[in-house]
């Protein structure tokens, strides 16, 4: 239990060497708080909050013991013991989770000139202002108009291609209003791949980033949600990471006593990421439009939490004249774990530069990953670096984007 | 003189500082804000180390990121005769690095720079608070070769490693830490900063201070940087698997070995419990039924680690193992080697309280000692497991218990002490690699002479004589 391996795989230990920051150190908290010997009070939130939950010390420890997890669940517990922060009731329970109210919200947001992008290039101009709120963090621009109206709720296979199955797409709340460029070629790919791809509106956040912070009753009502609106498919494909890891853990989300607890585990084995999907149908994509370097981010809830590594890989070397690099610890975090970036962005940062520092030694021009989280990290990095490099989704390195 | 801190009970919990302000301001002129911490959820990730039997609250932890902060920090706490431990990764597993004595947790983490890889003279000069591993990957990158390999060391400081004498597998053929330190700067309690020894292989200049401060667990002086020597790496290495159906023929698998004139660079032995739980974890098609395992890994130029192989397996079935085979390719050592390490943390993974001791016979006795571990293990009902390092006679036998089931423990620590005598009395040593620390104090006693014990008092009044560092280990007090 206390061979602190974890230390040698932990980013935020690298970056502060605090003992109470790294696995090892945070799971004695935990115990300590649950035989009472330590007050589980706001301090003691505040040492669970340094955790990316990038489960690259599971992966790192002999035991396997699920550091992670431990950490959510005893911030869950701290929320059931303690409640939530005003702002977090505010944002979890009256906006996140009705993708109806975000749509407002953000619909009113992107009236504002220069906080919206039809296409292209996401990151520039008044959507700095955003900044102010995120503390520095450039704040991608919002799309205009978003992923569902720029989609159908049905696309069929383009002429030619003969139809292989039906598959519904989950592209969560970045794709929906960040990024719904990357959303339209994750359905595009998705349909030349022959499959007919079905958009539901009824979907809502996938409610990781709430589970993760402690509000778990908040999280089951969304996956239900969720479940809902696609648990009539089959096959149920993501775009971001951060979902899939999501999806397919509901299961875990509701305990083997309560009722839903069978749907959600048959709902969590229908779902696949977006590369992981297309490698499994030998799906071979288009020539590049034009001789590139590209290099790969592994997004730790790819990577860490549901151990896909190959499947991006392998459709990036199977493009035409596109030449892919490895880049120096291309598993290494991004630095932004959702919230963690926000509340500590010191860390979030000095994380942040090595993995920067890593793309400019492979002198690539684009940096494709497979989560719009750390597409926003490493947009906001390069920025902040001045790296001439453009951050893509591999959807988007597919459909021959070239920023 | 009386230490101004209190010994404090860990169930009291998080509480209020005792060191005064004034102290607390001091050692922040000194590191900054951001090299301190103070606040009492951050100390009790501090109150332990690799063991789970021992805790103890620190007052304060400070990260110097210089000798100079080094010397600082020491003087303060000397004038003021505060304790101060010194600390890597903190994964040792003697109970030295934690706090007992409350003060001041001195955390070298962040003194992690590699200053030097001297490639033409086969040095390395390092800040006491790199990781091993992190030394280990920037000298393959050279093909270079540091052989001392505590299995902790994927997070051990070299300074931690420096301070506990530390070796493992790679200790048959090519020792330990010792074996490797050329110099070090050191920091004196009265904050004086030494540079003892030097590069050089040979240096017979006095007497030899770095060797004394080597396994010294933080009692004399604190470690900031160590000048090691190094190796090529060798040209080829392979792993060869034996399987027994009885510890003692693989016992004298070992001796017919190493009798033979073949020094293997590693030769680990696993028992069945360990190999029953790597099946469990990681399936590597090891016989579950075997009472033993013997890892062994030959490294050299090609011809000799062929040649060497095919003598340990040829003299493994001479002693009469069931089966042994070299390893069919590097992904499958590799695979070997993972499990070996796994098998501590499958060992600690299996109950709340694990009393894991290195002690170490010549290795002749080794099939006595496990005898005797095993006779110990069926009389009180206790599982014992047996994994460690055949090859130069240090095992560790690991008594599964729990600390809070008063019963079972008491009976545990007994079984514990009657191994130390066993191995005592089989012409071995209570610690091989782990060191004294708290774990071990109450058996120096039997291990070493009382006008040795006065002898290490003595040397340790003349570097500290108010007692400020790491107070409280090695030792009983008298």
């Amino acid at each position: 239990m206390k061979c602190g391996f974890c230390m040698s795989s932990c980013p935020v230990y690298a970056i502060d060497h605090i003992e109470s920051h790294v696995a090892r150190g945070r799971n004695v908290l935990v115990l300590l708080g649950a035989q009472g010997d330590i007050i589980r009070n706001e301090a003691y939130r505040q040492s669970l909050s340094y955790c990316l939950v990038c489960g690259r010390c599971q992966a790192t420890c002999p035991a396997k013991i699920s550091s992670a997890d431990i950490t959510v669940q005893a911030r869950s517990q701290m929320a059931h013991e303690a409640g939530l922060t005003g702002i977090q009731r505010f944002v979890y329970r009256g906006i996140l989770k009705h993708r109806s109210r975000m749509a407002i919200l953000l619909g009113l947001m992107a009236r504002i000139p220069g906080m919206s992008t039809k296409e292209g290039r996401p990151l520039r101009h008044l959507a700095d202002a955003a900044a102010l709120f995120s503390r520095g963090l450039s704040v991608p621009r919002l799309s205009k108009p978003f992923l569902g109206q720029r989609i159908a709720r049905r696309t069929v296979p383009p002429p030619g291609v003969k139809i292989r199955g039906t598959v519904a797409v989950f592209l969560g709340c970045a794709f929906e209003f960040f990024f719904a460029d990357a959303g339209k070629d994750i359905v595009a790919t998705l349909a030349q791949a022959g499959f007919e791809v079905i958009y539901s509106s009824e979907l809502t956040c996938c409610g990781l980033a709430i589970y993760c912070s402690g509000d778990d009753e908040t999280a089951r009502l969304m996956a239900q949600t969720n479940m809902d609106a696609l648990g009539s498919f089959d096959r149920i494909i993501t775009g971001c990471a951060t979902c899939s890891s999501a999806l397919k853990k509901y299961g875990s989300w509701f305990c083997e006593e309560d009722p839903r607890h069978v749907q959600a585990v048959t709902f969590s084995r229908k779902v696949q990421d977006f590369s992981e999907f297309l490698v499994q149908e030998g799906f071979q994509p288009q020539p590049a439009s034009q001789p590139d370097l590209v290099t790969y981010h592994d997004p730790c809830h790819l990577r860490w939490h549901q151990g896909v590594t190959a499947p991006p890989r392998k459709l990036l070397t199977s493009l035409e004249r596109m030449m892919f690099v490895e880049m120096e610890g291309a598993d290494a975090c991004c630095g932004l774990g959702g919230a963690f970036g926000m509340y500590h962005r010191d860390i979030s940062l000095a994380i942040q530069v090595k993995k920067i520092d890593a793309i400019r030694k492979t002198r690539a021009r684009i940096v494709a990953t497979s989560c719009p989280g750390c597409m926003i990290q490493l947009m906001d990095g390069c920025r902040r670096h001045h790296l001439p490099v453009t951050v893509l989704h591999i959807s988007q390195v597919l459909q021959g984007r070239t920023g | 003189m009386q230490l101004h801190v209190k010994y404090r009970s860990y169930l009291t919990g998080i509480c209020t500082m005792a060191l005064p302000t004034d102290v607390l301001g001091a050692l922040q002129n000194i590191v900054g804000s951001e090299g301190m911490l103070a606040s009492g959820l951050d100390l009790a990730a501090y109150s332990f180390d690799g063991t789970t039997n021992w805790q103890g609250m620190p007052e304060v932890v400070v990260f110097p990121t210089t000798a100079e902060h080094v010397s600082a920090i020491l003087a303060l706490a000397n004038a003021q005769a505060i304790a101060v431990t010194a600390r890597g990764a903190g994964t040792n597993v003697s109970g030295g690095s934690i706090p007992t004595a409350g003060g001041i947790v001195l955390c070298t983490t962040r003194m992690n720079r590699i200053l030097e890889i001297d490639a033409a003279n086969l040095t390395a000069t390092v800040e006491a608070g790199v990781v091993l591993n992190d030394l280990n990957l920037a000298l393959s990158r050279r093909r270079l070769f540091f052989p001392p390999d505590p299995q902790s060391f994927l997070a051990a400081t070299i300074g931690g490693c420096v301070s506990e004498n530390a070796g493992g597998p790679y200790a048959v053929k090519y020792g330990v830490f010792k074996h490797y330190l050329l110099g070090m700067r050191a920091v004196l309690p009265s904050g004086a900063i030494l540079d003892l020894g030097g590069r050089t292989m040979k240096n017979v200049t006095g007497y030899d201070l770095p060797q004394l401060l080597c396994g010294s667990e933080g009692t004399l002086a604190v470690i900031t940087q160590v000048t090691m020597r190094l190796l090529p790496q060798p040209a080829m290495r392979q792993t060869v698997l034996a399987v027994f159906d009885q510890v003692v023929k693989a016992g004298e698998a070992v001796h017919r070995i190493l009798a033979s004139g073949i020094i293997p660079a590693k030769i680990e032995l696993m028992d069945n419990w360990i190999i029953r739980r790597i099946e469990e974890m990681m399936p590597l098609g090891l016989p579950t039924n075997a009472d033993a395992i013997l890892l062994f890994e030959c490294d050299g130029l090609p011809e000799t680690v062929t040649k060497e192989c095919a003598a340990v397996i040829d003299l493994s079935r001479q002693a009469g193992a069931v089966s042994v085979r070299a390893a069919e390719n590097a992904r499958e050592a590799e695979n070997f080697w993972t499990a070996r390490r796994a098998g501590f943390s499958a060992i600690f993974g299996h109950a709340k309280t694990v009393l894991a001791e290195d002690v170490t016979v010549p290795i002749t006795r080794i099939p006595e000692l496990i005898d005797r571990v095993r006779k110990l293990s069926r009389e009180h009902n206790l599982t014992i497991v047996i994994i460690g390092h055949a090859g130069d006679g240090n095992l560790h036998p690991s008594i599964l218990t729990d600390k809070h089931n008063i019963g079972h423990f008491t009976v545990a620590e007994r079984v514990m002490e009657a191994i130390f005598s066993a191995a005592l009395e089989l012409g071995g040593v209570v610690s091989g690699e782990h060191g004294i620390g708290l774990e071990k104090r109450r058996v120096l006693k039997q291990a070493m002479e009382p006008e040795a014990i006065a002898l290490l008092r003595s040397i340790k009044n003349v570097f500290d004589p108010k007692g400020i560092l790491n107070p409280g280990k090695i030792w009983e007090d008298a």
